[in-house]
């Protein structure tokens, strides 16, 4: 078990002005205002793409001397889209093995540095490039073909699907740290420039920069704290979808949440990967908040926000409308779910929630996720 | 595509095959060192059928640079007659004909070229089934 002291998050946006030192410098310092420099044991940051988009190795060591902070050591983690919470599973078994009493987790990518389509070749990277990025057809095409295989086997209509990307434009829109803030119709969503079919603009996540610190501390380190992070669960699952007895299944999921004992009923606020709609789709499904084929019928009920039947999930907007800045995502589902739990989040509220997950996925389940917070 | 990777994948890509584990019986594509499924080295490589079904299909737009001239490009979740799966680019096709569940056969064609010697890269693209099998 580790504390989640204080957290610090930054808009994600295009933000040319800013370098993924001057991003890291501005989440860390929000996280650090009221905390003793000197306290800090280590420094991990979570990224995955910039050395492609920034030329620098050893980025940890240079950010926290850029932070201004003497650590014992620093180190980068890099799990493509899940490097925010691979970065949280190494920060908790530093603190339980009494390694360090409080590591900074500072999770950072820029994706603008580039033009789109040079950017699409990078974060195509977090496909197998041995098997589904071969044909060099960028970073929607895998999901694509989950998604038509989704419709096909389980009837479900491409407009039903767009109530995930609706739900999550109407969360982003009250956040202040999200990157799309405005609403959208099924009606838009479907209607949307293709990107890679039947997937379109308004059902993937936009290229934006961001970043998000969240600090963690034993239970030896005194003063007031947001929430506990008692757990990050980890697996690995294949490396294509190819592989799998069944496509539509994101094993490495499934078999974290049966290992953590997961229980939907007992979950009050999640912040899932939901890079495209059909990511978030599966997920929900995969985690047990939805029988199979069902989800997007919940989710145009109203199941999953305010004041619906499941839990409130991604009331940050999602990777959908809050953003996807790569390594840093993870880090800001952890910062958002502590702040659920204190009751701080600056956006959709859940009604006095006990217990939150985020859970993070690369790809369509290299590597899985699954961190479990709970309130004071 | 740098020129050495693909070269030391020449053997699976342009004579498709695939890699049969002897422990568990399962076959897989494209070749690795260790079966996905029991971890075993015990693999050998086998011929993998040239006839599947679509499962699932998209077009994408959203190209990388260097393959940006060919956008859109057709791909497709193929199962094997054997129930092996393989992603790949489609060809020879109309997209708008496209539909899941249509007979597809395994043709070599042209991926690509590698930007710094223009070395012509082949591999294995699918193509809706001519004839009888």
């Amino acid at each position: 078990m580790a504390y989640i002291t204080s957290v610090g998050l930054v808009r994600v946006n295009r933000n040319y002005h800013k370098s993924p030192r001057d991003l890291a410098f501005e989440a860390a310092s929000k996280a650090l205002e009221d905390v003793k420099l000197d306290t800090i044991d280590y420094v991990i940051v979570a990224s995955s793409l910039t050395y492609l988009q920034a030329s620098q190795f050893d980025l940890a060591a240079y950010i926290a001397r850029e932070l201004g902070v003497h650590v014992k050591s620093a180190f980068t983690v890099e799990a493509g889209e899940n490097s925010g919470l691979a970065g949280a599973e190494v920060a908790l078994n530093l603190i339980r093995s009494h390694a360090a009493e409080r590591v900074l987790l500072v999770g950072v990518d820029k994706l603008t540095e580039y033009i789109s389509n040079r950017t699409y070749k990078m974060i195509q990277a977090i496909y197998d490039t041995e098997s589904d990025a071969v044909y060099n057809v960028g970073h929607a095409g895998p999901m694509a073909l989950l998604m038509r295989l989704y419709m096909d086997r389980y009837g479900v209509d491409r407009e039903t699907l767009a109530h995930w990307p609706v739900m999550m434009h109407a969360h982003g829109k009250e956040n202040p740290y999200a990157m799309l803030r405005f609403a959208v119709t099924p009606d838009k969503v479907v209607n949307a420039m293709p990107i890679a079919e039947p997937i379109t603009l308004l059902d993937a996540y936009p290229i934006g920069d961001g970043a998000a610190a969240v600090l963690l501390s034993s239970d030896d380190q005194g003063g007031d704290h947001l929430a506990r992070l008692t757990e990050v669960y980890s697996s690995i699952g294949f490396q294509s979808i190819a592989l799998r007895d069944d496509p539509l299944s994101i094993e490495a999921v499934g078999q974290i949440a049966r290992e953590a004992g997961l229980s939907p009923d007992s979950i009050d606020v999640a912040e899932i990967h939901d890079s495209f709609t059909i990511t978030g789709i599966l997920l929900l499904e995969e985690l047990g908040f939805a029988p199979r084929g069902k989800a997007a019928e919940l989710v145009a009920e109203g199941a999953f926000t305010k004041g619906g039947s499941g839990p409130l999930v991604n009331a940050s907007g999602g990777l959908k409308a809050r953003g996807h800045p790569k390594g840093a995502t993870g880090v800001y589902m952890l910062a958002e779910v502590a702040m659920q739990l204190a009751g701080t989040f600056p956006g959709v509220k859940a009604d006095s929630p006990r217990k939150g997950i985020a859970v993070g996925v690369n790809a369509h389940g290299s590597s899985a996720r699954l961190a479990f917070l709970e309130a004071l | 595509m740098v020129l050495p990777v693909w070269w030391r994948k020449r053997i699976p890509r342009y004579r498709f095959v695939g890699a049969l584990c002897k422990d568990c019986g399962r076959i897989h594509y494209p070749p690795r060192n260790a079966c996905p499924y029991c971890g075993s080295r015990n693999l050998e490589l086998v011929p993998l059928p040239r006839r599947g079904v679509l499962e699932s299909y998209s077009i994408v737009y959203s190209v990388p640079g260097d393959n940006r001239l060919n956008a859109p490009l057709p791909i497709g979740l193929i199962r094997l007659e054997n129930g092996v799966r393989v992603v790949a680019e489609l060809t020879d096709v109309v997209p708008e004909k496209l539909e899941n569940g249509i007979e597809v056969e395994a043709v070599i064609r042209r991926i690509g070229e590698d930007g710094e010697t223009g070395t012509i890269l082949y591999g294995v693209k699918f193509r809706p089934a001519l004839g009888r099998k």
